[in-house]
């Protein structure tokens, strides 16, 4: 076992230190990219606490979706081959044409969409945010 | 190459393409903005019969191109039958496609002031009378841009798609998709089967700018200077500048502005309208506007892969990777609306 910090305590801390200290000292470009090296330094933060949480979720969704059953793997290599594998098989139905109408589209639907604020949730949380709140507000 | 050669050798080229005297290159600096394209600008004095004259200017080059590549010579044709045409657009000047001069294939236009960063049109006090007068010049311009006749400009290297043009610029796209997705992406195989089912026939053919968006603006407090980036200038439906426009990458979070974060489809629509006096297909915008989205979605997967395969050692370039998921959701949105 490791000591802490933990690697995302480690990770907090590196992008605090680029948001306070690097990015109010430098302009233009190099100021631009240190932001995007602080804000993917959060990217992996939040990739270590939820990818295996959101792996699990996606691969049961995906399952029921295609009338599988759910397999049993082991760790995060196991898992993220297995979501490839589903996703895969349920892009070649979606290119056949086989979810084009009623339940099975609305079905197929709902699990992408969940797949995909996943990564939101992950890559960009703020945009997601706001992506729901402008949902809400229309009829 | 550093800047005191590419002086020199501009100075040389410019010095026998003007049939100048002299020629003297003064500022010569990297501008910033695309990481696969060079942009440099400079101030000229030029020197014939006696007299000088000084010119700020701007040389754009692509080193990544092979040396056989016909684009920039394209992209230079193009400006200057817009340029014509009363487009407001940089006036190009010399083009050059002797590789041995500066390593690749460029061109020179001349400097063009103002502003190019959108978020800055979007947010700044200055661009206040801007925000409100740009979604109507950009109509007006973009009616312009449609009118240009490439028979008469001998525009004749852009290929003629007939009245499937939306079906092949479909298929490109999802050939470049097949080609470089490095994982499944169940949300862009609801768009293309989304967008298969809806081609629209193209019974009129323009020339269609191909990027026309805030980014490609130089603007200033009372509006557009100019329009730039015209790499991607093709044959087709003109409603795909319209779709383009409303992709929801260029709108920088303000959604309630589709077009660009400036205003509505309809009073862009309408602008467009009253300039060109052609009625806007709001579906086929609507084509567009989804395959707009997806066609960004594509391209950031392509800028991720020069990261990813090792063209480009960029930290901007790898975190795009991680946006395509935000055309995802927004192709989402898109298709449930239309049941």
């Amino acid at each position: 076992m490791q000591d802490r910090p933990t690697a995302i305590e480690l990770l907090e801390a590196a992008a605090n230190f680029v948001d306070r200290e690097i990015v109010p000292v430098t302009e233009g470009a190099r100021q631009f990219q240190s932001r995007v090296v602080a804000s993917v330094m959060r990217i992996v933060a939040r990739e270590l606490k939820l990818e295996e949480l959101h792996l699990r979720g996606e691969i049961e969704a995906l399952c029921a979706l295609l009338g599988q059953p759910k397999p049993h793997l082991h760790g995060r290599d196991e898992l993220y081959d297995a979501a490839v594998k589903l996703n895969e098989e349920l892009s070649a139905k979606i290119r056949a044409g086989e979810v084009d109408r009623g339940d099975s589209r609305e079905r197929t639907l709902m699990v992408v969409r969940q797949a995909v604020e996943n990564k939101l949730r992950i890559a960009n949380p703020r945009y997601l945010e706001s992506d729901i709140a402008a949902r809400e507000k229309k009829p | 190459m550093d800047a005191k050669e590419i002086a020199e050798r501009l100075s040389a080229f410019i010095r026998a393409e003007g049939k100048f005297k002299s020629v003297t290159i003064e500022n010569l600096r990297r501008m910033p903005g695309g990481a696969s394209r060079e942009i440099w600008s400079f101030d000229a004095t030029m020197e014939r019969d006696g007299v000088a004259t000084e010119r700020a200017m701007v040389l754009r080059r692509d080193p990544g191109a092979s040396r056989i590549d016909t684009s920039r010579r394209h992209e230079f044709l193009v400006m200057r039958a817009a340029f014509e045409e009363g487009v407001p657009v940089p006036e190009v000047l010399w083009l050059c496609e002797d590789a041995a001069v500066l390593g690749a294939n460029f061109f020179i236009m001349q400097k063009v002031d103002g502003e190019t960063i959108a978020r800055r049109l979007l947010r700044d006090e200055q661009y206040a009378k801007a925000r409100e007068v740009m979604p109507a010049q950009l109509a007006e311009i973009l009616a312009r841009i449609h009118r240009i006749d490439s028979e008469k400009h001998k525009l004749d290297f852009l290929a003629k798609p007939g009245e499937n043009a939306a079906e092949t610029e479909l298929r490109r796209y999802e050939d470049s998709f097949r080609r470089l997705a490095l994982e499944p992406h169940p949300a862009f195989e609801l768009a293309f089967r989304y967008l298969y089912q809806r081609i629209p026939k193209t019974p009129r053919i323009t020339l269609v700018h191909g990027d026309y968006r805030i980014g490609n603006v130089i603007f200033g407090p009372n509006g557009v200077h100019a329009i730039l980036d015209w790499e991607l200038a093709h044959l087709g439906d003109p409603m795909e500048d319209l779709g383009w426009m409303c992709v929801r990458a260029w709108r920088f979070g303000a959604d309630h502005m589709p077009v660009g974060g400036l205003g509505t489809r309809e009073a862009f629509f309408a602008a467009y309208e009253a300039a060109s006096g052609i009625k806007v297909d709001r579906e086929k915008v609507r084509f567009w506007e989804v395959f707009g989205n997806l066609r960004w979605g594509i391209i950031t997967i392509s800028q991720a892969r020069t990261y990813i395969d090792g063209f480009v050692p960029s930290v901007e370039l790898a975190s795009i990777g991680r946006r395509t998921a935000e055309t995802e959701l927004e192709l989402l949105n898109l298709v449930e609306r239309d049941g």
